[in-house]
């Protein structure tokens, strides 16, 4: 069987690239569609032939039982943030956890592993007097920049749990979050965006601008980027595990690198790139054809934060994106059936191939889903369950009517009574038909 | 009651009703069985709200760890890889434990009363003190008389005791494997009701019950243990039985041979006495009807007569047969001093008397003559309490092995006699003082309405299903939790439950080394093998025909 053959296969067998082929079956043109295939493999092939011509493809080892056996006496402390989804009319309940699963297999029963809820915060984002975000002068509280108000403070605290265990000399072997360790944080550059309160800014960084808190110190920008500046000063090394890549940075990157050095032109590098933007072609699916089980891709240095965009263009935020630090973006295959992990670090690695198979080990452990466990353990740690969001929604909802009921007004009360009562329209109030009764 | 003192194990969960809860449980703490509380509220019938200790039992326990993917441990067996290396926590367990509501308490006073306002969740799970569990059993068991039989299988502190009024009126049925521990807790209360001096009857098969012959001078100097062997001795009342013996010991009769049969038994007549000399008697009389072609039975061939004569004739050889297997056995325990059973109708103080354990050897019977001799006697000794003036004092009957006396119907044992006398005993014992106990590794085999007039079950072992279920079909306080139990108690460990405990119980029985017959072996058959040596004769016949048997193969050889 040709390389070319082996990836059409690949490509046919392949879920995450049927996915994205039903994707564009919805949207695309005719043509988009009939030509997928070809091109897939077409850019797969290029690409790969890239990879080899810079000897980027690397095999990891696994040996189960001794590769564990031999790691047994390393810490690693795995962090993920969970956040409360509950909406209701009139509150935006807001709950945040970050929680961290430390972890030294070979250490007695009562010392071999702790679960931390590293960060916590619980408060409604519509109280003026809440103590995460300064809403003084806060143009922007539509329900859209709820989200990314949640957004910006789960990724705050995930980051900040980070920091809490470098400044707390934590000796680890190892750190994994779940999730890029350097988020793009263009959304949040957007003007209005609140800025963090005092008190959540001295909670989060002690050490950070005692003196002078003003308002564009305390900007999510400038707190996110002090976090990570001390992220990138560990001791220990960091890796943020990304578990499906949505966009294509590698690969582009690559080509960028490649052209740069003269290697491609100008012209192919831009209609490359054209079509995979068409084709909605990313890292993933790429990778996932091109890796076999067990293989790595080396990390390329790579700059998340680009200027230019938009929002961004001009404002006071354009300058500050520049000097967040560069992110170092590898891949990891774990299986042959899962599309294959990002990892990325703020430093490059010291010891890769070392760090790579730990990771492989890690995440082979879980041998059908392909993702490192100790992320799955703190992700259900952190995750806040249902009952709880139902819990402080019941809260809300008793809170409201309780209130409306007080001032004994009709009208008050029917109107909380239609708030809570959302799910007006739904199939079980539909009039009946017929002799229903 | 300092409550207090109790330690906190865990926290009630999510929803609560008056009858059962959830609570995770902190780790090793608490047992599967182990009575727990929980502070509560209810509302008074005077509208005001009182606190109140609600007591429970944990009727199951359920450990998971939402942090072990099912993944994670294929990989470890493929790979052979030891969880404790890896960094897969293996400390997260989580324990859910359910609770049968047993009732509440008011603050001192100890009188469990039904719940009817549901606990509080979230609220905290407590660990009262042995102390404090004995305290709340004796005082719910409320007995004038109660009696020791063991511990709370999850707590050895916790002594369990039972109420011995409802234990000897209401009938018990006692229902395991062979081995899970019936007979030691039947002889846990014969020892407990001989202290009291309440008279005993037992049926015993297999003599598991001769220790209390063997220990009676030691451990019971202040009462009577007597040691009888049947007798079949019969009035001109038990025609019937005498009937069915005949026709079902002997051979298959035809219907005129029945009814030659029937009339012979009319025209005999017979006081009292052994069975034996009657069926003679019979024999006799049968003969002397054949051969003369008797006026009285025009309608019957004499060749008919006859086949009844023989038939006659078989019965008497197997009933000899069946007192000489147990005149053996008898002989084999030579130390022990067998009485004929007394004629429970002229003579029944001399079975059932104060202080008297009386117990029947039936070893060697086959089932229809054991249950005719068991009928006999039973039927006698009730009509003696059912009389004004009572000649014996209230006892209880133990019928070991009682699925020999009482089959289900559907064992296709019908008319053994036994069947209906124990279902009349059973059903008016409780105003008469006649209560039964039935031992049985067969439960499902039982008559049902016999069974189900036992209000109280103490169940051992059981793993087969249809047991199982024949035993929560006659009870009306045995829970499907117990009954999930049964098949992982090991022995000695029984679920007690109906009125001599108010509440279902699981236990572990006390064990009386002392009270075992030391003439019975220990069936320790491969040993008894590994250590056997032939007999001086055995070694002779041995050696004798080896050479008759050369004398035959010289014989027939064959000439040259």
């Amino acid at each position: 069987m040709n390389n070319e053959t082996d990836i059409k296969n690949k490509i046919k067998s392949n879920s995450s690239l049927f996915t994205n082929f039903v994707k564009n079956a919805v949207s695309a043109s005719p043509k988009v569609q009939n030509n997928f295939l070809d091109v897939s493999t077409q850019v797969a092939l290029t690409i790969q032939k890239i990879l080899e011509d810079a000897d980027l493809i690397t095999n990891l080892e696994y040996k189960g039982k001794d590769f564990w056996s031999e790691n047994k006496c390393k810490t690693s402390c795995f962090v993920d943030g969970g956040v409360d989804k509950t909406s209701i009319i009139s509150s935006a309940p807001l709950s945040i956890r970050t929680g961290s699963y430390i972890v030294k297999p070979d250490a007695a029963d009562k010392n071999r592993e702790f679960f931390e809820e590293s960060m916590v915060f619980l408060g409604d984002l519509y109280d003026p007097k809440n103590e995460l975000y300064d809403f003084a002068e806060d143009d922007f509280d539509e329900d859209q920049m709820l989200n990314k108000k949640k957004d910006g403070a789960r990724i705050i605290f995930e980051a900040v749990t980070i920091v809490k265990h470098i400044l707390l000399n934590r000796k680890f072997d190892y750190c994994f979050l779940h999730g890029p360790i350097e988020a793009t944080v263009m959304p949040f550059t957007v003007m209005g965006f609140p800025t963090f309160t005092k008190f959540a800014v001295e909670n989060m960084l002690p050490f950070y601008n005692k003196n002078k808190l003003n308002a564009e110190a305390r900007h999510f920008i400038h707190v996110y980027l002090e976090a990570l500046n001390s992220i990138k000063k560990s001791k220990f090394p960091i890796y943020g595990i990304v578990e499906t890549s949505n966009s294509a940075p590698y690969i582009k990157n690559l080509l960028f690198n490649y052209k740069s050095k003269g290697t491609i032109s100008e012209k192919d590098f831009k209609n490359t790139l054209a079509t995979i933007k068409k084709y909605k072609i990313t890292d993933s699916h790429l990778l996932e054809i091109i890796l076999k089980s067990g293989q790595a891709i080396k990390p390329l240095e790579i700059k998340k934060q680009i200027k230019g965009f938009s929002v961004t263009s001009g404002s006071a935020w354009e300058d500050k994106m520049d000097s967040f630090p560069s992110v170092h973006i590898g891949y990891i295959k774990i299986n042959d059936h899962s599309a294959p992990i990002r990892i990325e670090s703020l430093n490059p690695s010291k010891n890769l191939i070392k760090d790579y198979e730990y990771i492989l080990a890690t995440a082979r452990l879980l041998p059908n889903y392909g993702f490192p466990v100790g992320l799955n353990v703190v992700d259900k740690f952190a995750k806040i369950p249902n009952w709880m969001s139902k819990a402080s929604r019941k809260y809300y909802a008793t809170h409201l009517l309780k209130q409306a009921i007080r001032s004994k007004d009709q009208n008050t009360i029917s109107l909380a009574v239609k708030i809570l009562s959302k799910k007006v329209r739904s199939w079980r109030n539909r009039p009946l038909g017929g002799l229903a009764r | 009651m300092n409550t207090k003192k109790w330690k906190s194990i865990g926290t009630v969960l999510g929803e609560t009703n008056i009858s059962e809860f959830y609570f995770s449980l902190k780790n090793y703490k608490a047992k599967k069985g182990d009575i727990i509380t929980t502070e509560s509220k209810i509302p008074s019938s005077e509208g005001n709200v009182i606190p109140v200790t609600v007591w429970g039992k944990i009727s199951s326990i359920e450990s998971s760890n939402v942090f072990f993917p099912t993944e994670a441990a294929q990989e470890l067996t493929n790979e052979n890889i030891d969880i404790r290396d890896t960094i897969l926590p293996t400390t997260r367990d989580e324990l859910i434990c359910k609770v049968i509501i047993l009732g509440f308490t008011l603050k001192d006073n100890l009188k469990l009363m039904p719940l009817n306002y549901p606990v509080r969740p979230a609220a905290t799970v407590s660990y009262p003190s042995s102390e404090d569990v004995e305290a709340l059993l004796i005082s719910d068991l409320d007995s004038e008389h109660p009696l020791f039989i063991g511990s709370l299988l999850a707590r050895d502190a916790v002594k369990i005791k039972i109420d011995a009024d409802n234990l000897v009126s209401r009938h018990v049925s006692i229902f395991g494997m062979s081995g899970s521990g019936k007979t030691v807790m039947v002889r846990r209360i014969m020892d407990e009701l001989l202290k009291k001096k309440y008279p005993m009857l037992v049926l015993d098969i297999h003599g598991d019950y001769l220790g209390f012959i063997q220990k009676q001078k030691k451990l019971y100097p202040n009462n009577e243990v007597k040691l009888f062997y049947p007798n079949l001795s019969v009035s001109s009342d038990d025609k019937e039985i005498i009937y069915t013996l005949i026709d079902k010991l002997g051979n298959s009769l035809t219907d005129p041979q029945k009814d030659f049969l029937s009339s012979l038994l009319e025209k005999v007549k017979y006081e009292s006495g052994s069975l034996l000399k009657y069926i003679e008697l019979l024999v006799r009389k049968a003969r002397e009807y054949a051969s003369d072609s008797s006026k009285s039975f025009k309608n019957i061939r004499p060749a008919s007569m006859y086949v009844v004569v023989r038939s006659l004739g078989q019965v008497a050889k197997k009933l000899k047969n069946m007192e000489q297997t147990n005149f053996r056995h008898r002989q084999k325990m030579s130390k022990l001093k067998f009485e004929e059973l007394p004629d429970a109708a002229t003579e029944p103080e001399k079975i059932i008397n104060k202080g008297q354990l009386s117990i029947l050897y039936l070893k060697g019977y086959e089932n229809l003559p054991a249950s005719a001799i068991v009928s006999i006697l039973l039927e006698n000794l009730f009509k003696h309490r059912q009389e004004v003036e009572e000649e014996i004092p209230p006892f209880l009957t133990i019928i070991e092995e009682a699925h020999n006396f009482i089959p289900s119907r559907s064992e296709d044992k019908d008319n053994l006699p036994s069947v209906d006398t124990i279902r009349k005993v059973i059903t008016e014992g409780r105003k008469f003082g006649t209560g039964i106990m039935i031992i049985s590794q067969r439960p499902s085999r039982l008559d049902e309405t016999i069974a189900s007039q036992c209000n109280s079950q103490i169940v051992f072992r059981m793993v087969n299903q249809k047991d199982q279920r024949a035993t929560t079909r006659d009870s009306e306080t045995l829970s499907v939790d117990d009954s999930k139990q049964l098949p992982n108690l090991a022995n000695g460990q029984g679920i007690i439950s109906g009125q001599v405990v108010n509440f279902s119980l699981p236990v572990q029985i006390k064990f009386d080394a002392e009270l075992i017959n030391d003439d019975i072996g220990n069936e320790n058959f491969i040993s008894a093998v590994e250590n056997w040596d032939d007999k001086e004769s055995v070694k002779q016949r041995k050696k004798f025909a080896k050479d008759f048997s050369n004398i035959t193969s010289i014989d027939r050889r064959r000439p040259n």
